[in-house]
């Protein structure tokens, strides 16, 4: 598995490094939170087709099944999946999802040059021109819309927040 | 007031092999004293074996630069009761080979500064060397790459970017920031050659935006800053 020259142990540093953010400050809190986003985002689209690829027959899709044949996957599959767990998951997702697109966008937006600040002087405790106040608006949008994607479906899903 | 602060400092002896380990000393500390001095101290009342590199101790030279508690800073510039705790980590930097104690081997630093010309390139080569006038600079010309200028190469972006940490062969923060340094500079001619060499997979296209290099540059220089300039420049073509 491990490519010649790697060894275990610098790959488990290189997973610390890509997954603590330490005391390195929101940056760097972003840059963790995009590839984990990005990542569980990915494995989710796989997940997802492969669930709902099962109503028309899974992998045998090309020689289309009959009606009832979708309906009984159907119906399992929503069996399955309605329970609290995956209610909670999905909720995670859509926490992620709307996290990774806002994010996106500012990460987007930096790495064209645009919305940082100008070079100047540096001064003694002024953060880097870099660290913008529209990029840190953008990063907190981004939190914002991701904490209210997942009450959302929270509350879509199991009505926590109805009486 | 003298208080006593436990250093726990990272040991690494290359005749031993192995991985190295963390050693504490008790340090009597006084208000004003910076890490380096504790080290200083431990060298000359506890233990002569540690190895710590500095000269100016001043901030100044670039020297010194080590992890304490989790962060790139350097050991001259820390003040050991504005850090308000009872027990002080010191670590070598990351992403550089380790020779000996909290002494790192800067090398690759210098050979990606190297590798992308961070030098003022003019065309004219005779007269560069023989100059008969001066290259005038308006204060404008002379805002884009200022901030840049105050490196003083200590290293510590390059220890702090996530980014070389997973793949050794990216440029990192100081050499590409350096290249915009000369590439923003209306006295540079290299222009074209340097956009050449920073668009590559090591080069800007690798900086995921993580700003851990400007959130430890002791001197504001803010290197994420200039990558994504740099970036600009290699988009426009
Ligand atoms: C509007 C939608 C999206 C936007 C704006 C967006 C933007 C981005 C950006 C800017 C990055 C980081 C690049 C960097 O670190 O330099 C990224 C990383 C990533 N994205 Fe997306 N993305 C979107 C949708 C998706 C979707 C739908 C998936 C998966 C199915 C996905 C998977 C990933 C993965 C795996 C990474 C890798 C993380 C990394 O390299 O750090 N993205 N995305
Ligand atoms: S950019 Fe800052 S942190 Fe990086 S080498 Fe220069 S002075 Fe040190
Ligand atoms: S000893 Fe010169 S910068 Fe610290």
């Amino acid at each position: 598995m491990l490519a010649r020259g790697v060894s275990r142990s610098s790959v488990i540093q290189s997973l610390k490094v890509m997954l603590i953010p330490g005391r390195y400050g929101l940056e760097r809190w972003s840059y963790v939170l995009q590839r984990v986003s990005g990542v569980v985002v990915s494995l989710y689209f796989i997940a997802h087709v492969l669930e709902t690829g099962n109503f028309v027959g899974g992998i045998t899709v090309w020689s289309v099944p009959d009606y009832s044949f979708a309906e009984r996957a159907y119906e399992e599959t929503v069996k399955l999946l309605k329970n609290p767990i995956f209610d909670a998951g999905l909720a995670v997702v859509g926490f992620l999802v709307a996290l990774h697109t806002i994010n996106g966008i500012r990460l987007v937006l930096a790495h064209f040059g645009f919305s940082l600040g100008r070079p100047r002087r540096p001064e003694p405790f002024s953060p880097p021109p870099s660290f913008s106040s529209k990029q840190r608006a953008l990063f907190w949008l981004s939190i914002s819309l991701a904490v209210f994607a997942l009450l959302y479906t929270l509350d879509s899903l199991m009505k926590v927040f109805r009486p | 007031m003298v208080e006593k602060v436990k250093f726990k400092v990272f040991r690494y002896r290359p005749e031993d092999g192995g991985k190295g380990f963390y050693k504490e000393y008790e340090v009597p500390v006084k208000k004003g004293m910076t890490i380096l001095d504790g080290l200083i101290y431990i060298k000359e009342n506890i233990d002569p074996t540690l190895s710590v590199r500095y000269s100016c101790r001043m901030a100044i030279c670039g020297s010194c630069g080590v992890r304490v508690n989790s962060l790139e800073t350097l050991a001259c510039h820390t003040q050991v009761l504005e850090l308000k705790r009872r027990v002080i980590r010191v670590e070598p930097m990351r992403n550089y080979p380790l020779v000996k104690d909290l002494v790192t081997d800067m090398t690759p630093l210098f050979r990606k500064q190297k590798a992308l010309m961070t030098w003022l390139i003019r065309q004219d080569n005779v007269e560069q060397e023989n100059p008969t006038k001066q290259y005038l600079q308006s204060e404008e010309e002379l805002e884009r790459y200022l901030q840049f200028t105050y490196c003083i190469q200590c290293g510590l972006c390059y220890s702090a970017c996530p980014v070389v940490s997973t793949f050794p062969d990216f440029y990192g923060p100081q050499p590409l920031m350096k290249a915009y340094r000369y590439y923003a500079d209306s006295r540079d001619e290299g222009g074209e050659e340097r956009v050449r060499l920073v668009d590559r997979f090591e080069g800007v296209w690798r900086c995921h935006f993580a700003g851990s290099c400007s959130a430890v540059c002791p001197k504001g220089v803010d290197p994420a800053l200039a990558i994504q300039l740099l970036r600009r420049s290699a988009l426009k073509g």
